[in-house]
């Protein structure tokens, strides 16, 4: 018997690799913010990167986006440094604070203003307003927002270029029930087209229902990673789970 | 490129930033030619002190532009949005350089209406106090399109400063003290820098719209020299972003 890999099943093989964080050590002086640290994310899942505050995943999350150079070893996004990407906006969609608008500005221009250095058509702003139920408020300041409504502009922002991979820093913050929930079904969605989420959390009930792999991390290090369904065998709950491997008390 | 250059200003016209940096030139612009213009009928004889009245567009248009400049890039870190700029864009020295391309454009307009307005007004006050204007058609071109080319390469300084600096209200300050004083002071001697004064910004500036010809440099030689200083800080102000993280 003969095996060959068809084209599709090697396909799948490089694309498996979206995220890739090789010993990477970022350093602010002499807090070691991230210390050595590994792990790798699969196409069409969702991943939740866990850890307490100041653990580092913000940190992580910005050497991976480029917008902080690692101290030693490496985070690429499809194999490549972020900013060695062609069109980096077409491949991922990013959100690392809440409120990064001018509060002067519409929402629509915010968008705009972004589509145009992405070469990105107009249109599409629309498209993601729509998509994050803003249309209503799309020609309103920024400052008029509420919070839930800047974290959905937020992820309107992220979804400008038809992403691949979403990276979302703490997206359900300011969101009421009903937003949670919306959010939850959106990045399901998102996933089950084959596309990948990480996002980062400290909502552990909030993230048990949302991810399928668990990435967490503490003090720098990674303590554990693997399916969520496996960590939380023999009935114990995500909480359980990371407030033992945390050290945090129980 | 281009496409920075269009997302650069379009973020400049979305929001009232701009504008009200445009609508406080115009303002001040008219209250410092008139302001002036009630000085004695003697002082307002003298040509020279006719070309730095009617040379107040310069000087505030050099300002306001070079506020326009620093905020494009302060504004951007102030409120975040720098970093949604830099994801789409991760090659920020590229978006720094875009940013002085963009807050030339804005800055000659910026030159463009204060060069006009000090030379309408300061004409009408002239007028009004019953005082001839002595400056040829070579001086009124100058004025206007002096403020024009110095408006438009102080912006492109104020992008730099903003870029190096990154807080907004020392870099504002920064450029509002240095303008306002700082060069005066120097020029006035008080630190025995002798005539090396008219090489520094601020003046090189006012040179280019024919300010006290013999004392400053000639108009060219100071176009040249605050192009060299324009070049020069937007290049370090893009040099210094991609560099450093971003916070």
């Amino acid at each position: 018997m003969t095996y060959h890999i068809d084209e599709r099943e090697r396909s799948l093989g490089d694309s498996a690799a979206v995220v890739t964080v090789r010993s990477l050590t970022k350093r602010f002086g002499d807090l070691v913010a991230v210390d050595d640290l590994a792990f790798s994310l699969e196409a069409g899942t969702i991943t939740g990167f866990l850890g307490p505050n100041g653990a580092g995943k913000t940190t992580t999350l910005r050497v991976l986006l480029g917008l902080a150079e690692p101290t030693a070893g490496e985070a690429l996004v499809f194999g490549r440094r972020y900013r060695d990407l062609d069109d980096p906006a077409r491949r991922i969609g990013a959100v690392l604070e809440s409120n990064d608008f001018h509060p002067g500005r519409t929402g629509r221009n915010h968008l705009r203003a972004l589509a145009a250095a992405a070469k990105i058509p107009f249109g599409r702003a629309d498209e993601v307003l729509a998509l994050v139920e803003l249309e209503d408020a799309a020609d309103r300041r920024v400052r008029t927002y509420s919070l839930g409504m800047r974290q959905r502009l937020g992820l309107a922002t992220a979804l400008l270029g038809d992403p691949e991979l979403l990276v979302l820093d703490e997206p359900a913050n300011g969101l009421d029930p009903a937003g949670v929930h919306w959010l939850r079904g959106f990045l399901r969605r998102f996933a089950e087209q084959g596309r990948t989420v990480l996002v980062s959390s400290h909502m552990l009930a909030e993230a048990a229902l949302t991810v399928d792999e668990v990435v967490i991390i503490d003090h720098g290090h990674l303590v554990a990673t693997g399916r969520l369904g496996e960590l939380t065998q023999g009935g114990r709950t995500l909480e359980d789970v990371f407030l033992g491997l945390t050290g945090a008390p129980t | 490129m281009r496409a920075l250059l269009r997302s650069e200003l379009l973020k400049q016209r979305s929001t009232r930033t701009t504008l009200g940096l445009f609508a406080a030139m115009f303002l001040l612009l008219i209250l410092a030619v008139l302001l002036h213009s009630l000085l004695p009928t003697q002082a307002l004889r003298s040509p020279n002190n006719q070309l730095t009245i009617l040379g107040r567009g310069e000087f505030l248009g050099a300002l306001f532009a070079g506020l326009v400049g620093a905020l494009s890039v302060t504004a951007e870190i102030r409120h975040g949005t720098i970093r949604p700029t830099f994801l789409v864009s991760p090659r920020r020295a590229r978006v720094v350089w875009a940013k002085a391309w963009a807050c030339v454009l804005t800055g000659s307009v910026f030159g463009l209406t204060a060069g006009a307005v000090a030379v309408a007004a300061g004409a009408a006050a002239f007028r009004a106090r019953g005082i001839d204007l002595r400056l040829d058609g070579g001086d009124y071109v100058l004025l206007v399109a002096g403020a024009t080319g110095a408006a438009a390469l102080w912006a492109a300084i104020g992008v730099g400063v903003g870029a190096v600096v990154r807080h907004q209200v020392p870099t504002v300050v920064g450029i509002c003290a240095w303008l306002l004083f700082v060069e005066g002071l120097l020029a006035g001697d008080l630190v025995g820098l002798g005539d090396v004064f008219k090489f520094l910004p601020g003046s090189a500036g006012e040179a280019i719209s024919g300010q006290e010809p013999g004392t400053l440099l000639a108009p060219g030689l100071g176009l040249v020299l605050l192009g060299a200083y324009a070049a020069a800080s937007a290049l370090v102000g893009a040099l210094a972003t991609s560099r450093r993280d971003v916070g």
